[in-house]
């Protein structure tokens, strides 16, 4: 299969000269020359450290680089191979490297990885971004043992927050992943995850590559393939993690477009998994299943919520065509309420979301644009939050997200009822 | 006398003859041509309503926003109006060739006018169409940004991208059916110059500060306005 893939020759004819894997670590990459040299030397390291019998090949797949990123990655290869004579590794490390389109795109840069993958026959491989600061060799190491000495299929990582990052992750992507598909995985849109090499070829062979969804978040689509697939998932605790460029994080805008997107997507896509399932199950977990940091304080709030109720006054025929009646004129009413005393209560913030899924399903309106009419509520949501936890525990924030959690779960035969009933249009 | 009035009715009554004589054929050619217009219009009227069907016309319609204002205007979907239209146009345009088979004198010379105008008002149709559906794919997607983005007047945006892209829709139309062409240019010319040049002279004296925040908004330095709002992933 990888062979029919358009794989360039002078990548096939490296991987060709590398032979049969049993680990493969990707580094996605576009203008990273100034952090690549880091990550690289922590890969080096784990795979020299804890996987010494193994054979193991390091691909660098980039996106044009115009900051010579590919050459950092070879000279520091070469580098590290003198440096490193006193470990015990007892088999060369390969390194390859390939640029597979002149544009940046994580879904090309995947489908490189995977081709690679099912070509080399790995057994267990990593993605690695060479944006994160706070790569350890541990890390790679625990993203690579689960699927290699314990036969799980999928490995998800888990990261130490502080109480208000990753909001968007904590209020929406993981309580409604978990509702929907019945698995519950913290991170499942995160730029570090492994896999074994079985869903690799499966993922390859799906003809989803030029779907937008895919090409913007192609890790959390391979999540959701293992979640629907009951491939044998699990987290693994990795520490904080820390950007290597701090502000260089996709805004809310663009953050909820390429999540949320993803997310309906995946929901349309694999109805058929998921329709039926009820509750959801615990994957297993190395090391705790979160850790929350009390430092942290909440950003601009009143901005937030200027921005929120603008957003519900402004797009009012829009918001119109994808909530119920009820639930718009809920939304409506809070938008008016005093700033002090405002709350998006979870149950309509539940309903206000299943309700987007299911336009989204039946294409009430442009996805692109269903999709962005949610970040005012998102909004909303997010500055209700934050005048409710500003003085929280982390342990309270955490028993507030398992509530949530199971709201969403409670809630999802209103999903399904709305869902199956795609005839339905609005006057 | 008596034998003259006989001879003038019964010369009238051959007149007449002959004329049904003439006549009636004609009239049967006509009403087949109607009728066998009247199978091929329903023939093609099926054929678009099915490819329109598989082309999935209605949800891309639907996504573009542009069957909301059909159903507020009381029409019927994308593809039963494309098919409609397609088969009022076909049938119309076999029945004015069975008129002009009947050779009525005055009317060929209309008919054929007629005749070269239908494809004009079917592009004109399709060209509103088009215009319809940009002007609110584009006026959704400006609003959109323009709300998450904090900008003020986003309804303004909006409305000011959906009235010019009408107004450029509507004067492309006109001018395919040749109504008032020149007119039409120029009250095109007119309008979009005035807008453009009042919203030159709003922004420029009314909004320097405006001006000033949206210049710094994407210009300037992006980190600061990323912070304002926790990192969301």
């Amino acid at each position: 299969m990888a062979e029919e893939i358009l794989l360039q020759d002078d990548f096939l004819r490296q991987l060709m000269s590398v032979g049969e894997v049993d680990l493969l670590v990707a580094i996605p990459s576009y203008n990273h020359a100034a952090t690549i040299n880091e990550t690289l030397q922590a890969i080096e390291e784990s795979l020299h450290q804890n996987f010494v019998r193994e054979r193991a090949v390091i691909l660098n797949v980039d996106g044009g680089s115009s900051d010579a990123t590919r050459q950092m990655f070879l000279d520091t290869s070469e580098r590290r191979n003198a440096g490193l004579k006193s470990l015990t590794s007892l088999r060369t490390i390969h390194r390859i490297s390939c640029e597979y389109d002149r544009s940046p795109s994580q879904g090309m840069a995947l489908r490189s990885v995977v081709a690679a993958a099912d070509l080399l026959r790995a057994r267990s491989c990593a993605v690695v971004s060479p944006g994160t600061a706070s790569l350890t060799p541990s890390w790679v190491a625990n993203l690579l043992r689960p699927v290699y000495r314990e036969q799980f299929d999928f490995v998800a990582p888990l990261y130490a927050r502080s109480r208000f990052q990753g909001l968007l992750a904590r209020d929406l992507l993981y309580p409604m992943s978990r509702a929907i598909f019945g698995r519950s995985i913290r991170e499942v849109y995160s730029d570090e995850w492994g896999f074994c090499g079985r869903l690799a070829s499966q993922c390859l062979e799906q003809e989803v590559w030029h779907e937008e969804a895919v090409r913007a978040r192609p890790g959390a689509w391979m999540a959701i393939t293992a979640m629907c697939r009951d491939f044998k998932c699990c987290q693994y605790f990795l520490g904080p993690k820390t950007a290597a460029v701090p502000g260089t994080s996709a805004d809310i805008v663009e953050a909820i477009r390429q999540t949320v997107g993803n997310l309906f997507w995946c929901m349309e896509a694999n109805q058929a998994q998921w329709l039926n399932r009820t509750g959801s199950q615990a994957v297993p977990t190395f090391g705790p299943d979160h850790e929350l940091s009390a430092d942290g304080i909440p950003g601009a709030q009143e901005k937030i919520f200027d921005l929120f109720r603008s957003g519900v006054n402004e797009l009012h025929p829009i918001l119109a065509s994808i909530l119920a009646e009820d639930t718009h004129a809920q939304v409506k009413a809070i938008a008016l309420l005093d700033p002090g005393k405002f709350r998006f209560s979870i149950e309509l913030w539940v309903r206000t979301l299943y309700e987007f899924a299911a336009s989204y399903h039946r294409a009430a309106l442009n996805r692109d644009h269903l999709v962005q009419a949610l970040v005012p509520l998102y909004r909303g949501r997010l500055y209700s939050f934050l005048l409710e936890h500003a003085a929280s525990s982390a342990e309270a924030m955490e028993v507030e997200s398992e509530i949530l959690c199971q709201e969403f779960e409670r809630q999802k035969p209103y999903l399904v009822a709305r869902w199956n009933s795609k005839s339905e249009v609005k006057p | 006398m008596k034998e003259m009035i006989i001879h003038g009715l019964g010369q009238a009554y051959e007149n007449l003859v002959r004329m049904f004589a003439d006549f009636l054929p004609r009239l049967v050619v006509m009403l087949v041509i109607v009728v066998v217009g009247l199978l091929v219009a329903y023939v093609l009227k099926t054929v678009l309503r099915t490819v329109l069907h598989v082309t999935k016309l209605d949800r891309l319609s639907e996504e573009a926003g542009a069957s909301r204002f059909l159903r507020m205007a009381a029409l019927p979907s994308m593809t039963e109006l494309l098919s409609r239209s397609l088969f009022w146009v076909t049938w119309s345009g076999f029945i004015l060739i069975g008129i002009s088979i009947l050779g009525v004198a005055g009317l060929q010379e209309q008919i054929s006018r007629l005749f070269l105008l239908l494809p004009a008002i079917f592009v004109a149709i399709l060209v509103l169409f088009l215009g319809l559906v940009t002007a609110n794919f584009l006026s959704r997607a400006a609003l959109l940004a323009a709300v998450n983005a904090g900008y003020p007047s986003p309804k303004l945006l909006s409305w000011s991208i959906r009235f010019v892209i009408w107004a450029l829709a509507i004067s492309m139309a006109l001018e395919q059916v040749g109504v008032a062409r020149q007119t039409v240019i120029a009250a095109f010319s007119i309008v979009f110059g005035a807008f453009m040049l009042g919203l030159a002279i709003a922004f420029g004296l009314g909004g320097r500060e405006l001006a000033r925040d949206f210049l710094e908004r994407n210009l300037g330095d992006k980190k600061t306005k990323k912070h304002e709002e926790p990192q969301p992933l």
